[in-house]
């Protein structure tokens, strides 16, 4: 008995999916040209970031470099478990996610307050001369930027540390103590990338609508009310969208940032999952081991991204899908 | 209608998977595949043999600075003297081990590769175990013969696979690997009215007397202890790559494990650091402003390679005119001895692919040719009647003083020059006083100290398992340098120390101390 009813349950929406996949298809057709357009955008996608997804397999095998990833033997989750078991995983965990929070309470925020005092410049040279002060920074590398901090942070002779004399401070050796690099981490990225990120804060405040600060003057609305009620509730899509995205990047703090500031003295706050993959993955040649790494990191963001999507779909209505 | 374009995409994608596994592929087909664009010109015997090579630039900045080397004269001219045709792919210094093994994973492998010491060296990842190199035993028996008498038995046995007898590349050597020395400002010396110290008491006195006389750095600090490791140097506990010892209970350790002389070394620093004998910031020095330290005239003492004397001494000369420099036996430690770790005896090494085969016997001629003395002449000098003359047949030349003839200098005879002892060079030092300061200190000085111990080449399997276990040639293992530096800075107790090798022992150095003391017994590619 059961048996009949199960078929005739099944066909009808069977019947549907194939009508379903004529709609489609006849929708494809009527923008093709469209779709036409698009192909070299997903050629791009498809060979750049969904191919060399496919490589991280090697995490799950012996990966050996003239053998390929066809002739590599496999040894399952081998990798990971070695890395749970480090003795100082948490450890690492513990700074790359603190790093990571430092990150987005810090570096975040900043471009947002940034591009909002932008905003209420009203001279317009004098708002172009900060800006280009403040993107300049940007185009400096990594080692750079190390390089400057090192100086201007020296006991011996950086200018901090000569203010701090001023007012009898001794010296303080910032880039050789456990409790000063994350500061000088998080402080740096800040330094140098705050100005970009404002840019597409200043975008968005640019195309927010002059008449609803017009109404709101009439309405004896101050500045800072203007700001509350006005500008800050235009910017939200844009700041839910880019934190999303920062979410997405949570355990990226990036390699090289870190790296040029480590040394043995503030190893113990410094190191990150990043910097780990560098010295014991590609260093030492493990490079199915880093990718183990990489592989949990990228699973830990797409976790986090996914949380915060559904969060912020329910909250605000803003997605990023 | 529908059906092309559904043929379209599918092809799209097929080309894509087509095009992202070849790459794959690529890399796993390895040592088998067919020569490449090396096949077409064979050996005809009149034609030049035509072959590329793969060399790391080293920092020299005529390599560095060169539009095009494969045209430069002097690389011509060396094609001309030995029939071939060069074709030289240059792999930037700093991201040599990462373009190596780049060239590695595509398969993009030149006729002859350059690598850095022995066989097993991180750059080759694992290149020799999976057969690209071609074994060269018989080869060099019928056209290296010079090679053979020119290079020692032990440079010969770091390019030998152990178990089976292969030698696999040849090497450049280095005859005398105590390479690095300890310099003074001679200056500061008579200043302070000071003997040259030997022990490293009198050291420290002398450097006390510096800090009296107002020199910014007595001792020159560096990162990590890189170029600093005097007293380390002085109570034989350097702990790299090529310094484990057979102790009292019959293990082979790194040195570091001998506790005492290594708290007392550690004393010394924190001394040193206290007192201000060396930069508070020690820890973040690095290279190029320990030059710059050195060179400007603030540090009266320092570590450096013996054959930048002539270099260094001049830049430092320059900006202080009075000063005089030299270079003195290090400072020697309980046990008499003093000095810096040994350098390996093979500096760089030459591997020839398996696919070049059918070229490999003129490849090795051309090698063959590095050891004459028309290849010494030629690279210690240059090209006759343009950078030297002969006159009543012996050979005139000038060592260059200005910049770009030092940067010349260097490339011919260092760089360029692909066989060869190069611990100095002999017809250019033997030219000038400050030459020859050099080459009586590595002969009567250096060949006397510096530390070395046992090495594993390749390294220990346990060390690549545990990288912060992992020494560098120059470095400690970055557990062990974490701590030192801290017990250096005040921040921890020197006490600790045994509790520090405890630790160590526990996150993985017990399997180290096994597998070394195993393979030292069993003599498996384990160097004295």
């Amino acid at each position: 008995m059961a048996e009949p009813s199960k078929a005739a349950a099944v066909s009808p929406r069977l019947e549907g999916k194939i009508d379903n996949r004529r709609r489609i298809l006849g929708f494809m057709w009527k923008y093709r040209a469209l779709y036409f357009i698009s192909l070299p955008g997903l050629l791009f996608f498809g060979l750049f970031k969904y191919v060399p997804l496919m490589g991280s397999v090697i995490a799950f095998q012996n990966y050996n470099l003239f053998a390929g990833v066809t002739g590599s033997p496999w040894v399952g989750l081998e990798h990971f478990q070695r890395m749970f078991q480090h003795y100082d995983f948490l450890k690492i965990l513990r700074n790359t996610l603190l790093l990571g929070t430092y990150d987005i309470l810090f570096a975040f925020t900043a471009p947002i307050v940034l591009a909002l005092l932008l905003n209420e410049v009203r001279q317009v040279v004098y708002k172009k001369i900060v800006q280009t002060i403040f993107y300049a920074p940007h185009f400096l590398s990594w080692v750079i930027v190390s390089g400057i901090f090192v100086g201007i942070l020296s006991p011996s002779s950086g200018i901090v540390n000569v203010m701090l004399g001023w007012f009898g401070i001794d010296p303080i050796y910032f880039l050789g103590e456990d409790s000063y690099i994350r500061t000088v981490l998080v402080g740096s990225g800040l330094w140098r990338d705050v100005g970009w990120g404002t840019i597409i804060y200043l975008a968005a405040l640019a195309g927010i609508n002059p008449d609803l600060y017009e109404a709101s003057e009439i309405d004896g609305a101050g500045r800072w009310r203007q700001t509350l009620s006005i500008t800050l509730p235009a910017l939200l899509p844009v700041i839910t969208i880019l934190f999303l995205l920062k979410i997405g990047d949570f355990m990226d703090y990036g390699f090289e940032r870190v790296f040029v500031f480590q040394n043995p003295l503030n190893i113990q706050s410094s190191e990150i999952l990043d910097t780990y993959i560098y010295k014991a993955g590609l260093q030492q040649l493990q490079y199915s081991y880093a990718t183990a790494i990489g592989v949990f990191k990228s699973v830990v963001g797409l976790f986090l991204i996914s949380i915060a999507n559904t969060i912020s779909k329910k909250a605000t209505g803003e997605s990023l899908y | 209608m529908r059906k092309s374009w559904t043929r379209m995409l599918t092809s799209g994608l097929v080309l894509a998977l087509l095009v992202g596994c070849s790459g794959n592929n690529g890399g796993g087909g390895g040592a088998n595949a067919g020569g490449g664009d090396s096949n077409g010109q064979g050996g005809s015997e009149a034609g030049p043999t035509k072959f590329s090579i793969s060399m790391r630039t080293l920092n020299v900045s005529y390599v560095e600075k060169n539009p095009d080397i494969n045209k430069d004269k002097y690389v011509l001219e060396l094609e001309k003297r030995t029939n071939t045709d060069l074709d030289i792919r240059l792999i930037p210094h700093n991201e040599y081990q990462d373009k190596m093994v780049q060239m590695f994973a595509t398969n993009d492998i030149p006729d002859v590769v350059q690598g850095t010491g022995g066989i097993s060296g991180p750059e080759l990842a694992g290149a020799v175990e999976n057969g690209v190199f071609l074994p060269l035993n018989d080869l060099l028996q019928e056209h290296g013969q010079d090679l053979l008498k020119f290079i020692p038995e032990e440079a010969w046995k770091r390019m030998t696979d152990s178990k089976t007898g292969n030698i696999y590349g040849i090497p450049e050597i280095l005859s005398n690997p105590s390479r690095r020395a300890t310099w003074i400002r001679t200056d500061l010396l008579e200043k302070v009215g000071k003997e040259i110290p030997t022990t490293v008491e009198e050291t420290m006195d002398v450097l006390r007397a510096f800090k009296e006389a107002g020199v910014e750095q007595p001792y020159a600090g560096r990162q990590n202890f890189k170029y600093a490791d005097t007293f380390f140097g002085a109570y034989d506990v350097l702990g790299y790559l090529n310094q484990f010892k057979v102790f009292p209970d019959g293990k082979v350790k790194p040195t570091f494990f001998d506790e005492e002389n290594m708290k007392q070394a550690i004393q010394i620093y924190k001394t040193m650091h206290e007192e201000g004998l060396i930069s508070k910031e020690f820890a973040t020095i690095e290279s190029a402003d320990f030059k710059s330290i050195v060179t400007s005239g603030k540090a009266g003492m320092w570590s450096m390679n013996a054959n930048e004397l002539p270099i260094w001494g001049t830049q430092l000369k320059e900006n202080v005119p009075d000063a005089t420099v030299a270079l003195i036996p290090s400072p020697v430690g309980p046990d008499g001895k003093g000095g810096y770790a040994h350098y390996n005896p093979v500096t760089r090494s030459f591997f020839i692919n398996a696919k070049a085969k059918d070229k490999a016997e003129d490849i090795v001629k051309f090698f063959n040719w590095m050891v004459s003395e028309d290849a010494e002449l030629f690279f210690s000098f240059g090209i006759e009647g343009e950078d030297y003359q002969v006159t009543d047949g012996k050979p005139v030349f000038e060592v260059p003083t200005d910049a770009a003839g030092a940067d010349k200098m260097r490339y011919l005879n260092y760089w360029l020059w692909l066989v060869q002892d190069t611990t100095y060079n002999k017809r250019v030092s033997e030219l000038s006083d400050s030459g020859k300061e050099l080459i009586d200190a590595f002969d009567n000085m250096l060949s006397n100290e510096g530390r070395r111990g046992i090495e594993f080449d390749p390294r220990l399997e346990a060390m690549v398992k545990y990288p912060e276990l992992n020494p560098k040639s120059d470095e400690l293992p970055p557990l062990i340098l974490e701590h030192v530096l801290r017990m250096v800075y005040g921040r921890e107790p020197i006490d600790n120390y045994g509790k520090v090798l405890e630790e160590y022992l526990s996150k993985g150095g017990n399997e180290i101390i096994e597998e070394a003391t195993k393979r030292y017994n069993e003599k498996e590619n384990a160097f004295e």
